[in-house]
């Protein structure tokens, strides 16, 4: 007899209880055999509420109304128990935050092995095949919440691996990881399809997952199937503003539209060079830790659009968090408008640079994102008046018009993110710095908010911390690359970008875009967005 | 994510001992102590606390901001205890005054008045001696125990596998509450946000405290829910569980739960025969008479 598929769905729709409209609509979907599906699409096109169907969290936890059927390994799975279809289906959530439970790395990776009673020697040998798979084993015996994000993530994948599931399902498992650890997971994943496991795959950041030969991609839009088939022939069916592609794919369906408009960056700004912050030999450990920044030697100067590249624990955070005075050196002195930090109160900072942090549910309070946005400049005492068009030119930026009576802590994470960058915008500081801002956003809201901001009269200098290569290409014009403590280059994006070695060394991987940026640099002498430089090389010719 | 608390493994006297034994030991002397108000009983309690305490290997600078949160709050309500006279009714009936000072003002017809008497200052000084002691043992534990193995105390002392997970999260709930809270505080101060500006009543005031305690409390709120789908999502409780660690008894770990248990029936057995209650020393009483 023939194994059953591992996974079918039959017209499966699902409408969450706060909401009129279907969030996914009549999907049908049959995996016959092992292999990488990857799920792609904009932010709100259905695909993780499809994720969240198939491990069962709808309807245990989301509540709403589901119809349609979802077979795993040929089981029924509308009547099991979550702790069931967990056995059948492993899930790796994009927040590794939110999945690890263990104190210990050991004890995280063998909870799920533990749940299922099995022998102390079986769950041991277990675990430290998963960690070696992942080659993780050095952090067998470390606390959790001393990792870095990458390695959390990995962690994460380690204790879903280990309960051998048939069926692996990810959610966005890049969004935190550097480009060298993003790269390591997808080559395991791509190991374990061809050893047999099912494997599907949420992520919009297409590109990447391209890398390692997914057997299948699905398009969604508006809850539905758009394209569902191989990879070369996605680029008929595909936005390319709303996922992120290949370059040369870009480039091939860009060529089509008209050129985009010009980046206009740090308009206000004419002539730069003064120095606006700075570190002398900056020298910071967390209490009794180890030495975390070696001797930072950096100027921040006018006109500046910094990006701050490095791997994951690298201490971009840390170092970044010295500029807004929540972190003092321990040795050294950063200075403000040439002010020393230790003279300053953090909201005395916030006045001339304002900071975006991380994880935006670590300040949202308000009743209403009109309040959330007007806290910051209410504090700097700004006139009534002045807040209310700050408040409003900032909601325009980040894309929520029209959610300005909205609780921001009933929106979606895209959505409070975007509030967060918002809040800070509002206070008008000169220099804006950001650390993440485009995680956990998709594509075509971070590529329209940054061109936003980028554009936005009154910032003297930006900074942003950043995972993603490409944008550091398209919106940077200082390079600093970050490794263990230390500024390890600091330069024009062409500079610091064309060493790919000193890349690699940094867990950065060049992207299409930078190839193809390199590959042209000589005729354009600029870096350019994918659809920028195709019609940039097509007028030179 | 949930943390942890600081712990590190320390060559000392309370890291010797199985976890569970020392938490039974820990049970029994917290029952001796609130049986007793006599300072000469405590001062033997206290002097236990100390040995531990001194044995502990943890730095002191460790553990600073504890012992001065709950120092702090211990020594401030002795003396506010001291000062008004409130408390310790129930254990003394009459009082010797040794001394009694009057302002030399008044305030609304009121003239402020502190009288010392002997037995105010003895209960002063042994709830003192007594919530430090309590303090002192209890401030070791979150340092002493490694947290890969709360769950496996919990399950070990008896309970159900669920219960036990579920106190190995509450362990470390406190200080991932902590963590948060500073982090909210971090990002709100980004914003201009000053704690240390708070002005206007009271309910202003508290209102003022939404910025902190809104975030904090949804983000609890969430992350709890986050922990319940990540445990689901991970067969927890399908069927009895295994728990990777082990804990084995020795000798020394069952010589600790006999003492703890003899000094607990012996405290009660003394208690019993009216033992061990309020004490007011002689010259305490001299003095007041000769006051």
């Amino acid at each position: 007899m023939a194994l059953p598929p591992p996974v079918r769905i039959e017209n499966l729709s699902f409408r969450y209880r706060s909401r009129t409209d279907f969030a996914i609509h009549n999907i049908n979907l049959t995996v016959d055999e092992p292999q990488i599906v990857l799920i792609a699409g904009a932010s709100g096109c259905g695909k993780t509420t499809l994720a969240r169907c198939i491990n069962g969290l709808i309807p245990r936890s989301y509540k709403g109304e589901l119809s349609g059927k979802i077979y795993l390994q040929g089981q029924d799975i509308a009547g099991l128990p979550l702790a069931r279809i967990s056995q059948l289906v492993g899930t790796v959530l994009q927040d590794p935050e939110r999945q690890i439970l263990g104190s210990i790395v050991m004890n995280e990776v063998a909870f799920g092995l533990e749940n299922l009673g099995l022998s102390r020697d079986e769950i041991r040998r277990r675990v430290d095949e998963a960690l070696e798979r992942l080659k993780i084993a050095h952090l067998r015996d470390r606390q959790t919440h001393y990792l870095s994000g990458g390695e959390k993530q990995k962690v994460a994948l380690a204790g879903v691996l280990a309960m051998k599931p048939s069926i692996l399902l990810l959610d966005e498992p890049l969004a935190s990881l550097d480009p060298a650890s993003a790269q390591e997971a997808l080559e395991v994943i791509r190991g374990l399809a061809d050893e047999g496991m099912t494997v599907l795959m949420v992520e919009h950041r297409v590109e990447d997952v391209l890398r390692v030969r997914p057997e299948r991609v699905l398009f969604m839009k508006e809850g539905e199937i758009q394209y569902d088939g191989d990879p070369q022939h996605l680029v008929e069916r595909v936005d390319y503003r709303e996922v992120k592609l290949p370059a040369p794919m870009i480039m091939e369906l860009a060529i089509k539209d008209p050129p985009p408009p010009p980046l206009n960056i740090l308009p206000g700004v004419n002539g730069g060079s003064v120095p606006l912050v700075e570190f002398k030999d900056v020298v910071f450990g967390y209490e009794s830790g180890p030495e975390v920044l070696h001797g930072i030697n950096l100027q921040i100067r006018r006109g500046d659009v910094i990006a701050v590249l490095g791997p994951n624990g690298a201490g971009k955070t840390t170092l970044v968090k010295h500029a807004i005075g929540l972190l003092k050196p321990k040795r050294g002195q950063v200075l403000i408008n040439g002010r020393d930090t230790h003279q300053l109160s953090v909201a005395e900072i916030a006045s001339t640079l304002g900071y975006v942090f991380q994880s935006p549910s670590h300040m949202l309070f308000a009743p209403t994102v009109y309040d959330e946005l007007a806290f910051g400049p209410t504090n700097l005492k700004h006139p009534e008046e002045e807040i209310r068009k700050e408040v409003s030119q900032a909601i325009e930026i980040v894309n929520l018009q029209g959610y300005e009576k909205t609780p921001p802590l009933s929106m979606s994470f895209g959505q409070q993110k975007r509030v967060s960058i918002a809040a800070i915008l509002a206070m008008r500081s000169r220099i804006l710095v950001m650390d993440e801002p485009t995680a956990g956003q998709d594509y075509k809201n971070y590529m329209n908010f940054m061109n936003s901001i980028l554009g936005m009269p009154g910032f003297e200098a930006i900074l942003f911390i950043t995972h993603d290569l490409d944008m550091a290409v398209i919106y940077a014009n200082r390079v600093l690359l970050v490794n263990d403590g230390q500024v390890v280059a600091d330069g024009k994006p062409a500079e610091v970008l064309s060493d790919l070695e000193r890349l690699r060394q940094c867990r950065l991987l060049p992207t299409s875009l930078l190839e193809t940026n390199l590959q042209y640099y000589p005729r354009t002498q600029q870096f350019f967005r994918a659809e920028a430089l195709t019609h940039v090389l097509a007028s030179g010719n | 994510m949930l943390v942890t608390w600081r712990y590190k493994p320390r060559k000392s006297l309370i890291q010797s001992f199985d976890p569970r034994a020392w938490i039974i030991f820990f049970a029994c002397y917290i029952a001796c102590t609130v049986l007793f108000w006599d300072l000469r009983y405590l001062l033997v309690l206290f002097a236990m606390a100390m040995v531990v305490v001194f044995t502990s290997g943890i730095r002191f600078s460790e553990m600073r901001r504890a012992w001065l949160f709950i120092g702090g709050f211990v020594v401030f309500f002795s003396f506010l205890t001291f000062l008004t006279g409130r408390g310790g009714i129930e254990l003394y009936t009459e009082e010797h005054l040794i001394t009694r000072w009057e302002a030399g003002f008044t305030l609304l017809g009121w003239r402020p008045t502190l009288t010392v008497t002997a037995e105010k200052t003895m209960y002063a000084v042994s709830m003192l001696v007594r919530v430090f002691s309590l303090a002192s043992m209890t401030i070791l534990i979150p340092y002493s125990l490694n947290p890969a193995h709360y769950g496996i105390i919990f399950k070990g002392l008896g309970l159900p596998d669920k219960v036990a997970y579920g106190m190995d999260l509450t362990m470390r709930f406190i200080p991932s509450f902590g963590r948060d809270f500073m982090l909210t505080r971090d990002a709100q101060r980004a914003r201009g946000y000053e704690l240390e500006k708070l002005s206007g009543g009271l309910v202003a005031q508290v209102r003022k405290l939404a910025p902190l305690i809104v975030p904090v409390t949804i983000h609890a709120i969430v992350s709890s829910e986050d922990i319940i789908d990540a445990m689901d999502l991970r067969a927890f409780g399908v069927g009895p569980r295994t728990w990777l660690e082990e804990l084995h008894y020795r000798t020394r770990d069952r010589l600790l739960i006999g003492f703890g248990v003899v000094m607990l029936l012996t405290s009660i057995a003394l208690s019993l025969f009216g033992m061990g209650k309020f004490w007011v020393p002689q010259f305490l009483l001299q003095l007041a008479a000769a006051g």
